[in-house]
C-alpha cells in the first residue's frame, strides 16, 4: 500500500462504512461497503469530493483542467473513465489533495479507491467481451527497412526516401493512433519497391566487373612527417592515403568487395587502432559538405612487418556519388571517394588544438597503415547472385510451363512478403497482374520486377495484417507480433514453421521463443528503437553546446572556415552517448537484471572517450562494455547518462524543468501536461547561458509567485533540482557559475591543456551547486545519490510499472487505456515476484492475454 | 552520422567550375501572362512562422521599433526596423491583430500551429484536424493546373498531433506530408517524366491505371474480411490508392500539354539546413517557379515548425544570427538584440518572395496582383499563447483586395481568422459561405 493509511476513525463520514473499515483493512482489504454504482457515488464518493476536492476542481476552479462536480457516478455507462482512472492514480499515490490542504484519512481514500477500482474493473470486463480496440497499423519506417532487408537478403537504404514517422516524446512511433498513410507515402513505397527490385533481380548474362586498385608505399615522408600510407587521427595532406582515393567506375547495382592491406603503428601502452573505411562523395571538412556511407571497421593489432588483408562487402547503391565538376569543357565524370579513417579517440582529441595546431600529436597515438585498397564490383562469385535465385529459382518449369513457373515464383515471394500463406484469390490476382504487365515489359525478369513491386505496395505487405479464408491461424499473427516486437522485422523460418504447425498456441513455446529472439543479435534493433523513443534521447544530438563553457566536449576543427565547430564525418562523443544508453539497456536485458538498475546500477556501459568524459580510469578502446564503477564516479543507472543529461539541458546549463519532466515521464511513468495556453512566459528560465542565468532558487520563486505556474510546478520542479549536480554535458559538478557571471571567451591557444582547462573552470565555476529539494510527497533529498536512494527505497514498483506499460504499448502497437489497467496490474504483481527481472518481464508480456490475443486486423473467417 | 542524402554539392559544382551562372529562371514573364478577366490565374499561398513574433509593448501604446507589426492600433502602415523589408510593398500588404482560431485554444503550448490553415475545432475529444484552405481551393480549382497544390515545409512529413510539420490537410485525420528537400520538389514539379518520352509516359500511365484497378480489387477482398474498427483504419490506404488513380488520370490528360522548362542549374537544390538563408530562399524560389509556370495555384509553406528543438531547424537562429540558444528560446526570453534581428531575417525571406511576385508582369498587372499570400504564426508575442495570431496578408489586388492598413480586432472587436479565410477563398473563386468557425467575410480588406 503506497499511501499511509490511517486506521483511526473519523473523517467526513467516519460514522459509516469506515467503522468496519479498519478491521477489514487488517483482514487484507476487502470491500469497505461503499455500495457499488450510482448509489455509492451519491452517498459517499461525491461527499468525499465535496469535502476535499471541489474547492479546486469544481464550479469555481478547474485546476489541471479537472472538474469533479460534473463527473457522472455511473461507471458502467463507459463515460469519463479516463478521468476516473486519473483520479484513481492520484488518490492511490497520495498526490492529491495537496499537502497543504485538508487531508482525508487513509481509510477514506482507500474506500474511494476501492469503489473506483471495482467500477472500472466491472466495466472493462464487460467491454472486453464486446468491441475490440482497433490496432491495425502500417509498418513503421524502421520495420519497413528491416523487413525489406530480410525479404531481399541484403540491405538497401530505403528508409531515408520515406516521409518521417510521426514522433511524440516518450511515445512510440508504431502506435496505431499516430500512424497515417497518404498518397505521397504510397508513392514513395512504390519508388522504393522498384528500386529494390532493380537491385534484387539481375538481367540474364554475366555483368561487366569493375576493378580498381590503389597502392601506397612508405617511400618517405609525404606530409608533416607522415608516410604516404599512414592514417593519423588528424587527416593528413593530399599526398597521403588518408586524403582518399577516387573510384571512377562501378556497377549501378550489386554487391561490391573492398580489400585492404593494413597494419597498425602502436606507441607503447596501446594495443589496437580502429580503422574505418567509408565511401561516398568528396568529404570537405572546411566547407562542411560531403556525404558517405560506412564500408566497415577493423581493429588493427598487427604491425607493419605483418601486413594483413581485410575484406569488406556492401551494396553499391547505398553510397552517395560525387557529381562531376562543371568546367569550361563541360561536366566532369561522376566519381566516388574511398577514405580510410583512424577513429582513435581517447576523449582528449582537443588537447592538441591551437591556432597553429600541432600535428605531431599524430605520432604519439596509434596510427593505421593502409598499403593498398582494392575495389571490385559487382561480386560475381556466384552468378546470378543468391538474392536473385531466391526469387527466380532454378526450375525445369521455367521452360516447360512458364505460367506455372510464374505462379510458383509469386507464391513463394508473396508468402514471405505477407508473412503467412498466400490465399488462392490473392495469388490469382497477381498472376493476372503479371500477364497484364508482360507485353509492356518484355522479359520475365522485368515483368517479375514490376509485379513484385506491386506486391510490396499491397496492404498485406505494408500493414500488420493476416489474411483469413481459413488458410491462416492466429499462430502467424503471433509469429509476426513477436518478431516485430523483439526484432523489428519479419518472422524467421523457425517462427513461421512453428506457426504453420500450430505450436505457438502453447505459452511455454512462446516463452522459449521470446528468449530465443532476445538472445539473437537482431534484438539489438529492438532495444535501440525502443530505448531511443522511450527515453526521448534523440534530441540530444541537436542541442547547441556552448563552446566557451565546454571547449573540450566536442572534437572541434582547429582552424579554417569551420574553426571551433565539430569535426565532421566521424563518430562523435554524442554517438557514443547514444550507444551507451542503448548498450546499457541491452545489457540489463541480457543479464535479466532488475529494473531498479534503471535508477542505479553497479556498472556503467562505456568506451574510452566516454570514460574520459566522465572521469573513469582504466577503460581503453572504442568498443563499449560494462565497466564496474565506484560511488565516487557518480555514475550508474540511466539518470546520470550523458544522453539524458545533454538532451535535457540547454547546452550551457542543466535545465531542471526538462530533467524533472524527463524523470517523471520516462522513469516514473507520469504524464506531465505541457504548460497550458495563455500562461505568460517567464521573463527568463534557468540556465540559458551562463551570463544571463538565473539561479534555480529564483526560478522556483518566480514559479511560486504565479498561481497558474505554481499549481503544476510545485509538483514538478523539485524533481529536477538534484540533477543540478550534473552539468549540460553530463558531467558531475560541485560548482557552478555565479549568477550573472560572464564567461570569458575560450582561448584555444592558452587554455588547450587539461591543466589550463581546469584552471579556467575554477575561475568560472565559483558557487557551490544547490541540489537539495523536497521531493513531492517524499522526503528531502540532497543531490542525485540521495534521490536515487529514495527512488530505490520507495519507487521501484512505479519504475517497474512504467517499463511494463512502455514495453506492452510498444509490443502491441497502441496506446494503453484504462482497459489495460488490470492486465498491467497482474504483470506488475508477477514482476514483483520475480524481483523485477527485465527479461522475465518481457517474457511475461509476450505470454499475457493482451499480447497473445491482441487484435491486429484479425480477419473474419 | 551520415548526412541526409540530399545534401549533395551542386553548389560546390558551380563554385568549383569558377563560372558565374546568372541565367534568368525563365523569361521574366509568367506563363499565364496575358490572361485577364475570367481566365485570370487566381492563386493562394499560406506561409507559417513558428513561436510567435516579437511585439514588445511601449509606453505610448505605439508599436515598438523592433516589433513584427508596423503599428499598434488600426491605421495606415508605417515601417520601422523589423518591418523595413516590406516597405516597398506597402500597397500590397495588410496586417491584422486579434484574429485567431477558437478551435485551437485548447491545444496549448506550441500546438496550435496544427490548425493554422484549417481552423478545425481541436478542443473536444475528437483529435482529428480538418481540411485546410489550400486543399479546399485545390478541390474546387486544382484541376486547372498540372498539380492541385504544392505542400512544403522545412522538416518534411506530417508530424503528429500537436506537433504538425505540415499546414495542409485533405480532411479529418489526413495531413499531407510536406516536402522539404529542394531536389524532390524540383523533380516532382519540373522533371516528372525523368528521361522518358511523352509517348512512353502515356502508355505507362495507361498500364498503371489497369494495375491500380487490380490493386484496388486486392485491397477490397482483404478489406471485406476485416473487423469494423480496423476497416476504418485501413480506409486511408484505399483513399491513397484512389488518389493515385486520380493522379494517373490527371497526369495522362496533362501529357498533352508541354512541360515548363526550368533550369535546375540556377537553383541551389542541394543547399542544407546549415545555411538557412540559402535554404529558405531556395524553397521560396521553387514555390515562385511553381506559380510562375502555372504548375499549381495553391501552396502552403511551413517555414518553421513548432517543436523543432529536437532538430536542426530549431537552430536556424543560431546558424543565422549566432544566437546561443535554440530559436524557441528567443520566443521565451525575448532578448532585446536577437528578437528584432530574427524578425528582420524572417521578414527578408518572405518579402523577397512577395517582391518577386510583384516584379513579374502578368496580364494587366503582376503576379502578386493575382496571388493572395497569408503569412503568420499561431502564437502571439508569448510563445505559449494560442490567441491573437500575428497575421499579414499580401497581394490579390486584382482579386478584390485592398491593402495598406493594419486592422486591430483585439478585445471586444475580436473576429475569427476563418472570416479572413472566407474572404481569401472567395477571392480565388472558391465560393463558400462558411469555413470552420467563420461568421462572415472580412469586409475591411475588400476593395
Amino acid at each position: 500500500m503506497r499511501y499511509g493509511a490511517s486506521v483511526a476513525l473519523g473523517g467526513v463520514f467516519g460514522y459509516l462504512p469506515f467503522q468496519a473499515a479498519s478491521a477489514a483493512e487488517d483482514a487484507g482489504g476487502s470491500p469497505f461497503g461503499i455500495p457499488a454504482g450510482v448509489e455509492g457515488h451519491k452517498s459517499y464518493v461525491k461527499v468525499f469530493f465535496d469535502t476535499y476536492c471541489i474547492k479546486c476542481h469544481g464550479p469555481d476552479k478547474s485546476k489541471g483542467k479537472l472538474t469533479l462536480h460534473t463527473l457522472g457516478g455511473d461507471l458502467s455507462s463507459g463515460q469519463g473513465l479516463e478521468r476516473w482512472e486519473d483520479i484513481l492514480d492520484v488518490l492511490e499515490f497520495g498526490e492529491m489533495p495537496p499537502e497543504d490542504e485538508k487531508q482525508p484519512k487513509g481509510v477514506e481514500v482507500q474506500a474511494i479507491v476501492q469503489w473506483i477500482d471495482s467500477g472500472l474493473r466491472d466495466y472493462v470486463e464487460k467491454a472486453n467481451k464486446e468491441a475490440q480496440v482497433p490496432s491495425a497499423r502500417r509498418l513503421t519506417n524502421f520495420e519497413y527497412q528491416n523487413t525489406m532487408r530480410d525479404l531481399l537478403g541484403f540491405e538497401l537504404d530505403l528508409k531515408t526516401a520515406l516521409p518521417e514517422d510521426p514522433k511524440k516524446p516518450y511515445h512510440f512511433n508504431n502506435t496505431s493512433e499516430f500512424m497515417l498513410l497518404g498518397p505521397e507515402q504510397v508513392d514513395r513505397y512504390l519508388e522504393n519497391a522498384r528500386r529494390a527490385m532493380a537491385s534484387a533481380i539481375v538481367d540474364a548474362g554475366k555483368p561487366e566487373v569493375h576493378r580498381q586498385k590503389w597502392t601506397f608505399e612508405p617511400r618517405g615522408p609525404a606530409f608533416a612527417g607522415e608516410q604516404p600510407d599512414e592514417v593519423g587521427v588528424y587527416p593528413g595532406g593530399r599526398r597521403t592515403i588518408s586524403a582518399g582515393v577516387t573510384l571512377n567506375k562501378w556497377p549501378e547495382t550489386g554487391e561490391y568487395r573492398i580489400k585492404i592491406k593494413a597494419a597498425a603503428i602502436l606507441p607503447p601502452g596501446y594495443d589496437e587502432v580502429p580503422l574505418r573505411i567509408v565511401m561516398g562523395s568528396a568529404l570537405k571538412s572546411d566547407a562542411g559538405t560531403g556525404d558517405y556511407a560506412p564500408v566497415g571497421t577493423v581493429y588493427l593489432k598487427n604491425d607493419v612487418d605483418n601486413l594483413q588483408e581485410f575484406e569488406f562487402r556492401g551494396r553499391i547503391e547505398n553510397h552517395p556519388v560525387q557529381v562531376g565538376q562543371v568546367t569550361k569543357r563541360g561536366v566532369g565524370p561522376t566519381t566516388m571517394q574511398i577514405y580510410p579513417q583512424n577513429l582513435f579517440d581517447n576523449g582528449q582529441l582537443n588537447d592538441h588544438r591551437a591556432n597553429h595546431f600541432d600535428r605531431s600529436w599524430n605520432f604519439d597515438v596509434p596510427r593505421a597503415v593502409v598499403r593498398s585498397i582494392e575495389f571490385e564490383g559487382p561480386v560475381t562469385d556466384t552468378w546470378p547472385p543468391e538474392h536473385h535465385t531466391r526469387i527466380l529459382f532454378d526450375s525445369p518449369l521455367r521452360e516447360s510451363d512458364p505460367k506455372a513457373y510464374v505462379r510458383a515464383v509469386l507464391e513463394r515471394f508473396m508468402t514471405r512478403a505477407f508473412r503467412r500463406p498466400v490465399n488462392p484469390d490473392e495469388l490469382a490476382r497477381f498472376e493476372r497482374l503479371y500477364q497484364m504487365l508482360e507485353p509492356g515489359f518484355g522479359t520475365l525478369e522485368a515483368t517479375i520486377r514490376e509485379t513484385l513491386s506491386m506486391v510490396l505496395i499491397s496492404p498485406q505487405f505494408l500493414y500488420h495484417t493476416n489474411a483469413g479464408n481459413g488458410v491462416t491461424t492466429s499462430g502467424y499473427e503471433l509469429a509476426s507480433r513477436l518478431s516485430y516486437f523483439l526484432w523489428g522485422t519479419m518472422p524467421d523460418e523457425e517462427l513461421l514453421t512453428l506457426a504453420a504447425k500450430g505450436k505457438l498456441q502453447d505459452p511455454i513455446m512462446v516463452a522459449a521463443q521470446t528468449r530465443r529472439l532476445l538472445a539473437d543479435a537482431r534484438s539489438r534493433d529492438f532495444v535501440d528503437n525502443f530505448t531511443t523513443q522511450w527515453l526521448s534521447i534523440e534530441k540530444m544530438k541537436a542541442v547547441n553546446i556552448n563552446r566557451n563553457l565546454f571547449p573540450r566536449f566536442l572534437f572541434t576543427v582547429p582552424n579554417g572556415e569551420r574553426a571551433g565547430q565539430e569535426v565532421l564525418f566521424r563518430p562523435t562523443i554524442r554517438d557514443y552517448m547514444h550507444d551507451e544508453t542503448v548498450g546499457f539497456v541491452a545489457e540489463l536485458i541480457k543479464r535479466n537484471a532488475s529494473v531498479s538498475n534503471f535508477v542505479h546500477s553497479d556498472f556503467a556501459y562505456l568506451n574510452e572517450p566516454l570514460a574520459a568524459h566522465y572521469g573513469v580510469e582504466g577503460v581503453k578502446g572504442l568498443r563499449l562494455r560494462p565497466v564496474a564503477i565506484k560511488p565516487e564516479d557518480r555514475l550508474g543507472g540511466l539518470m546520470t547518462q550523458g544522453s539524458v543529461l545533454v538532451a535535457n539541458g540547454t547546452g550551457s546549463a542543466p535545465h531542471p524543468i526538462y530533467r524533472a519532466v524527463w524523470l517523471r515521464e520516462a522513469i516514473l511513468g507520469d504524464e506531465v501536461k505541457p504548460p497550458p495556453a495563455e500562461v505568460p512566459a517567464l521573463s527568463d528560465s534557468a540556465g540559458d547561458s551562463a551570463d544571463t542565468a538565473v539561479t534555480i532558487k529564483d526560478l522556483l520563486a518566480q514559479h511560486r509567485q504565479q498561481e497558474s505556474c505554481n499549481d503544476c510546478h510545485v509538483r514538478l520542479d523539485p524533481w529536477g533540482i538534484p540533477f543540478e549536480e550534473y552539468n549540460a554535458i553530463g558531467q558531475f559538478q560541485t560548482k557552478i557559475p555565479r549568477p550573472g557571471a560572464s564567461v570569458p571567451k575560450y582561448n584555444a591557444k592558452a587554455e588547450k591543456t587539461f591543466e589550463a582547462y581546469q584552471e579556467r573552470l575554477k575561475k568560472i565555476n565559483t558557487v557551490q551547486v544547490e541540489a537539495r529539494a523536497r521531493v513531492p510527497n517524499g522526503p528531502e533529498v540532497d543531490g542525485m545519490a540521495d534521490l536515487k536512494k529514495y527512488l530505490l527505497k520507495d519507487r521501484v514498483e512505479d519504475v517497474a510499472e512504467n517499463i511494463i506499460r512502455r514495453l506492452l504499448s510498444y509490443g502491441i502497437g497502441r496506446l494503453l487505456t484504462y482497459r489495460d489497467r488490470f492486465v498491467v496490474g497482474e504483470l506488475l504483481k508477477k514482476a514483483k515476484d520475480e524481483d523485477f527481472a527485465l527479461q522475465d518481464i518481457i517474457v511475461s508480456i509476450c505470454i499475457s492475454d493482451t499480447f497473445l490475443k491482441s487484435p491486429q486486423t484479425t480477419e473474419k473467417q | 552520422m551520415s548526412k541526409k542524402s540530399w545534401h549533395l554539392s551542386r553548389r560546390e559544382v558551380l563554385r568549383g567550375g569558377g563560372i558565374t551562372l546568372a541565367l534568368p529562371f525563365l523569361n521574366s514573364m509568367s506563363l499565364a501572362a496575358g490572361i485577364t478577366g475570367a481566365g485570370r490565374p487566381k492563386r493562394m499561398v499560406v506561409s507559417y512562422i513558428a513561436y510567435g513574433v516579437y511585439d514588445p509593448s511601449t509606453k505610448d501604446g505605439k508599436a515598438h521599433e523592433w516589433s513584427w507589426y508596423p503599428r499598434h492600433d488600426s491605421g495606415p502602415l508605417t515601417f520601422k526596423n523589423s518591418t523595413a523589408p516590406f516597405q516597398s510593398l506597402e500597397k500590397y500588404i495588410t496586417y491584422f491583430r486579434g484574429l485567431d482560431h477558437a478551435g485551437g485554444y485548447g491545444l496549448g503550448g506550441h500546438s496550435s500551429g496544427d490548425v493554422f490553415a484549417t481552423g478545425a475545432d481541436m478542443s473536444g475529444p475528437e483529435k482529428t484536424n480538418n481540411i485546410s484552405i489550400d486543399q479546399l481551393a485545390a478541390k474546387t480549382n486544382g484541376h486547372k493546373t498540372r498539380y492541385g497544390s504544392l505542400v512544403m515545409g522545412t522538416e518534411g512529413g506530417t508530424g503528429s498531433y500537436g506537433m504538425s510539420k505540415t499546414l495542409s490537410h485533405y480532411g479529418p485525420g489526413r495531413p499531407i506530408p510536406s516536402l522539404h528537400r529542394p531536389q524532390d520538389i524540383f523533380n516532382r514539379f519540373f522533371n516528372p517524366y525523368g528521361n522518358r518520352s511523352v509517348k512512353d509516359v502515356r502508355s505507362d500511365l495507361k498500364r498503371e491505371a489497369s494495375v491500380l484497378d487490380l490493386m484496388m480489387e486486392n485491397y477490397k477482398s482483404l478489406h471485406g474480411k476485416l473487423d469494423a474498427e480496423d476497416r476504418q483504419k485501413m480506409d486511408e490506404y484505399l483513399e491513397s490508392v484512389r488518389s493515385l488513380e486520380q493522379r494517373v488520370e490527371r497526369t495522362s490528360e496533362w501529357t498533352h500539354k508541354p512541360l515548363p522548362k526550368v533550369d535546375a542549374k540556377v537553383l541551389n537544390l542541394d543547399v542544407s539546413y546549415t545555411e538557412p538563408t540559402e535554404y529558405i530562399g531556395c524553397m521560396y524560389d521553387l514555390l515562385f517557379l511553381a506559380l510562375q509556370t502555372d504548375s499549381t495555384r495553391f501552396a502552403t509553406f511551413m517555414t518553421e515548425s513548432e517543436h523543432s528543438t529536437g532538430n536542426m531547424v530549431g537552430n536556424f537562429a543560431n546558424q543565422v544570427l549566432g544566437y546561443t540558444g535554440a530559436t524557441h528560446d528567443i520566443a521565451h526570453k525575448r532578448p532585446d538584440d536577437f528578437s528584432g534581428q530574427w524578425e528582420v531575417w524572417r521578414a527578408e525571406r518572405h518579402s523577397k518572395f512577395l517582391k518577386r511576385l510583384r516584379d513579374t508582369p502578368e496580364g494587366d498587372g503582376n503576379m502578386l496582383d493575382n496571388t493572395v499570400v497569408l503569412w503568420g504564426s499561431a502564437h502571439p508575442h508569448g510563445s505559449h499563447g494560442t490567441k491573437d495570431y500575428p497575421i499579414q496578408i499580401a497581394g490579390g489586388n486584382k482579386l478584390g483586395l485592398k491593402h495598406g492598413f493594419l486592422h486591430n480586432y483585439e478585445g471586444d472587436r475580436k473576429k475569427p481568422l476563418a472570416n479572413l479565410f472566407l474572404t481569401m477563398l472567395n477571392a480565388v473563386d472558391v465560393p463558400v459561405d462558411r469555413f470552420a468557425d467563420s461568421t462572415g467575410e472580412l469586409t475591411d480588406i475588400l476593395a
